[in-house]
């Protein structure tokens, strides 16, 4: 956990209202994972406050280490006043981070057939997950569910050997539907599961994977208010349905399993 | 010419006399629940450097808190209504204070009763236990159903309440006072007469927020206490109002964000700030504070915080 003004290389709209930036890191980044955050300070720090005050969780989308550089991606998609403020940064411009945040997901690298699923934004953290794992020898599926397909993340970006199944809502590009149409489909082929996305989400995907394929697992990386991003506030809490202890989900999560959630 | 740290005096003094002594190394405190117990950024960042840590508000047993949403950004500043998620009493006595008691900055815990007798039975229990430097006495929560407010918003209770405590213990009293008064001298005095050591000023503010797309009260809770920078003013004015009739000493507590600000409060007659949201925004925040505090009175020649300790009044 290191904080940091981090020099912005690129933000560009890759989709929709959704936009990609990267960072120069420092060498803090250098061993994150995927599924891991940060804490992006959304206004200008001239003041002895920034105004928006409080950071904004994002998720890492990318991570380019070499060397001489350590680079890191943001996947965000423009909802409010923050995103809005990051969205007209211009390269050159230096925001300030505190991460890497939070525990992220942990593959099993003795499984080999791996299943992803993004619903909307939840996309963002799973881009680097299937490289991550790609690179590992694993066979990766990933299911990107949006509304329409303004929402669906640009499949030319992704690792050729990725599998990638689009769905919307309104069937404007893929099949039509939820993405637990598709995981319900390729739950069978599958070792281990990960999702990232609104949570009545998981708890479908979970009675699914209790119906289908009891015996993996599925990690679900999980959103929160958050204030702190680093355990101290206690805003981010998740009551189990379990009835098991409260979780906070920036310093016991993100990555929660969905057993722990759901039972 | 710079000087450091060890040649301004900053030391501060929030009780005296006999065993209820407590003397802080310098005025920067963090707040209670915004630090939850230290223990996390401790390990980031030097603990030893702090004029004291206050807990997170601790309960008889262990509580879950309020649902969720708990937070949302508001104007300058935040609501929380985060209802004292704690780990209760016997953790704090079992496992946090063998772990405070190797640190060289006193602990003080923040304590919550929902009745007279829970008030009691959580400062007996706390007293005499070694990494444990005083309570400071919450009266002032407006995130609790039963307790806090109640308290803090009557004289006679408040008074009563205090005295119980400070013949049933030895440890330094803080007591956590709430904004929610037309006059803050009232509940100041009566705690200040029935013994408290010092006065903390203040909690957050009871406010609220609505989600309009829903058309519902944002906060799982409904409402929350206002806190950031948007508060600061509302707090010296409080600080000044006691300070200007009082001599008890007053930690400041409300939108603290930076050097000038605690040069503010220290000029409104506090001995002592704490940080606490800003930590949020930047976890070594009371660290920089600091920092920015060596560097302000280095710059006008202030070699003692007693040269502008109540100098506004
Ligand atoms: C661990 C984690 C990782 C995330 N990763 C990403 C990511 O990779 N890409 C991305 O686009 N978004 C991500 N989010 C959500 C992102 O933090 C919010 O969209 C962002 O804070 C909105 O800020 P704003 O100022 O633009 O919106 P605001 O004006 O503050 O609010 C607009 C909307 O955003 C939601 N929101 C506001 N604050 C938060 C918050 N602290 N946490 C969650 N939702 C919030 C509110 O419900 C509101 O409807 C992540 C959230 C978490 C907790
Ligand atoms: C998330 C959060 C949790 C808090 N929890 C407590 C608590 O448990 N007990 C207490 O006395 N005050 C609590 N407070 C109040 C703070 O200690 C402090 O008095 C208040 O936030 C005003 O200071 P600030 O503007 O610097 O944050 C809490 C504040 C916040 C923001
Ligand atoms: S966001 Fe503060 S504890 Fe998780």
């Amino acid at each position: 956990m290191n904080r940091s003004g981090l020099t912005i290389l690129d933000n560009i709209c890759l989709y929709g209202t959704t936009h990609l930036m990267w960072l120069r890191a420092g060498d803090a980044y250098r061993s994150a994972l995927p599924g891991q955050f940060m804490m992006v300070t959304c206004g200008d720090s001239e003041a002895s406050y920034p105004d928006p005050l409080l950071g904004r969780p994002m998720s890492i989308y990318g991570l380019d280490v070499n060397e001489d550089h350590v680079r890191v991606g943001i996947l965000y998609d423009v909802v409010g006043v923050g995103t809005r403020w990051l969205s007209r940064r211009s390269p050159g411009d230096v925001l300030e981070v505190l991460g890497p945040l939070g525990n992220g997901f942990e593959p099993d690298l003795g499984l080999r057939n791996m299943l992803l699923v993004g619903g909307g934004i939840g996309v963002a953290p799973l881009i680097w997950l299937s490289e991550w794992l790609v690179d590992r020898g694993a066979v990766v599926a990933l299911i990107a569910g949006a509304r329409s397909i303004e929402g669906i993340f640009p499949k030319e970006l992704l690792r050729p050997e990725v599998e990638f199944i689009s769905v919307t809502e309104d069937g404007s590009l893929g099949q039509k539907g939820l993405v637990t149409d598709p995981y319900r489909q390729l739950l069978s082929w599958s070792d281990q599961s990960f999702a990232c996305g609104p949570d009545p989400m998981f708890e479908a995907l979970h009675a699914i994977l209790l119906e289908v394929r009891p015996t993996t697992e599925l990690q679900a990386l999980l959103e929160a208010r958050m204030a702190c991003g680093f355990g101290v506030c206690y805003s981010c809490a998740v009551f189990p349905k379990t009835g098991g202890a409260v979780k906070l989900v920036c310093t016991d999560g993100p990555m929660i399993n969905s057993r722990t959630l759901y039972g | 010419m710079t000087s450091n740290i060890s040649e301004i005096d900053l030391q501060t003094q929030l009780a005296s006399g006999g065993k209820t002594e407590l003397i802080l190394k310098n005025p920067i405190m963090v707040g209670s629940g915004t630090f939850s117990n230290g223990v996390e950024l401790s390990k980031r960042f030097d603990i030893d450097k702090l004029g004291a840590v206050v807990s997170k508000g601790t309960t008889l047993r262990p509580r879950l808190g309020n649902p969720i949403p708990r937070t949302v950004e508001t104007a300058a500043g935040m609501l929380n209504s985060i209802g004292f998620q704690n780990v209760g009493l016997s953790a704090v006595v079992n496992d946090y204070a063998p772990r405070w008691e190797k640190w060289n900055t006193p602990v003080i815990v923040n304590i919550m009763g929902e009745n007279f007798s829970e008030y009691i039975e959580l400062v007996e229990a706390l007293d005499g236990i070694p990494g444990i430097a005083g309570v400071e006495v919450n009266i002032s929560c407006p995130n609790v159903e039963a307790g806090g407010l109640e308290f803090g918003q009557d004289p006679q209770l408040a008074g009563k309440l205090i005295k119980a405590i400070r013949s049933s213990v030895q440890l330094p009293i803080l007591v956590k006072l709430t904004p929610s008064v037309a006059d803050p001298r009232i509940v100041a005095e009566s705690v200040a007469k029935a013994g408290a050591d010092a006065l903390t000023i203040f909690n957050t503010i009871p406010g609220m927020a609505i989600d309009i797309d829903k058309r519902r009260p944002t906060l799982g809770a409904v409402f929350g206490g206002l806190s950031g920078p948007a508060i600061k003013p509302v707090a010296l004015r409080h600080v000044f109002l006691v300070s200007r009739e009082m001599d008890i000493p007053i930690v400041a507590s409300g939108g603290v964000v930076s050097g000038t600000d605690v040069i503010e409060f220290i000029m409104a007659g506090a001995s002592a700030v704490q940080v606490g949201t800003a930590t949020f925004v930047k976890p070594d925040a009371a660290w920089q504070i600091l920092a920015e505090l060596v560097a302000w009175c280095d710059s006008n020649e202030v070699s003692s915080l007693s040269e502008i300790h109540g100098a506004a009044k």
